[in-house]
């Protein structure tokens, strides 16, 4: 019995990870498709976020959104993430951008896959093509 | 009893397969392969390539004249590298980004047929060019396929690399799946 109970425990221990993921896995099968989160850049130079999806908005918190211009004077946004939570996440990333009327001047549409290490902190960099792309538009879903 | 059983049954074996549907090639419910690029990872590695390219000083000003270089598939797949290639470009001609250059044998000879002088073809300033490589490792029952892409921009008159990128696109599992 006591060898039983200690070859279980060593089972459990190895274990380990693959339950926290098994739980995450069955986590996201109870609740709702993950939605699509969004944070737009602002003319004054902050940024309003649009979180949709709070169960991964917990988990991966933005630091900042450093809007400059380039050498050719095209609008590039640099967004700092970081993996609040004690699991690896997986975002996955796209941008639009906005004219300044608002328009979405351009957009890419392919989602990219980015592995976030838990406590990591990435930086995603969106350069416009076009003169005219003001705001950058960042949407961010998870898996 | 037994026919309440067997229409269970019947639906069960109906329901084993997922009729066809149509998905948005830009989505999140796409087939991953082990064994192969997929046209999901064309489009990451060219839109990671394309960020990484237009803040290199070779586009800081103007419109450069690009020329399509070789783009060499080292893989063991069987796939047309404009699958990459147009992820880049296509936003790049669109926002005006390059002039890019087109040797199409009809408009030469049209351009020789109606008398215009080919003096007012651009010459190429650039060449894009590149190699598309795998990589596969498997521990136990997990399968792991790396594939590397690799693109340099050549400046025309000196001779050099201006630009490089490497992106790896990498997919670990047993068996392909749908969705990331």
């Amino acid at each position: 019995m006591k060898k039983l109970s200690l070859l279980l425990s060593l089972g459990l221990l190895t274990g380990c990870t693959s339950v926290i993921q098994t739980a995450d896995r069955i986590e996201r099968g109870l609740t709702p498709p993950d939605a699509v989160n969004y944070v737009t850049t602002r003319p004054d130079g902050g940024y309003t976020p649009q979180i949709t999806d709070n169960r991964f908005g917990n988990k991966i918190e933005l630091l900042a959104a450093r809007k400059s211009k380039t050498d050719g004077g095209y609008t590039q946004v640099k967004w700092d993430l970081r993996n609040g939570s004690y699991l690896g996440q997986t975002a996955n990333i796209s941008f639009e951008w906005l004219a300044a009327d608002g328009s979405v001047s351009e957009r890419q549409d392919n989602w990219i896959t980015t592995p976030l290490e838990p406590g990591a902190i990435t930086t995603v960099t969106a350069t416009a093509l076009k003169p005219s792309s003001a705001e950058c538009r960042l949407r961010i879903i998870s898996r | 009893m037994n026919k309440i059983f067997l229409f269970a049954c019947a639906a069960l074996i109906v329901g084993c397969d997922t009729p066809a549907s149509y998905k948005d090639p830009n989505g999140r419910e796409l087939v991953v392969s082990l064994e192969k690029v997929n046209i999901q990872d064309f489009a990451t590695a060219g839109s990671l390539m394309l960020q990484s390219m237009v803040n290199s000083p070779a586009f800081s000003k103007g419109a450069p004249v690009l020329q399509l270089g070789m783009i060499t598939n080292d893989t063991a797949n069987n796939f047309d590298t404009s699958l990459l290639l147009s992820k880049i470009t296509n936003p790049l001609v669109n926002a005006g980004r390059v002039t890019l250059l087109d040797s199409d044998s009809i408009a030469t000879a049209a351009r020789s047929a109606s008398g215009i002088s080919s003096t007012n073809v651009p010459h190429a300033e650039y060449v894009l060019k590149g190699k598309i490589l795998e990589d596969r490792a498997n521990a136990g029952s997990t399968r792991q396929s790396s594939y590397v892409f690799q693109l340099s921009l050549v400046e025309v008159k000196r001779g050099v690399s201006v630009w490089q990128e490497e992106k790896i696109v990498t997919k670990q599992g047993s068996k392909n799946s749908i969705g990331f």
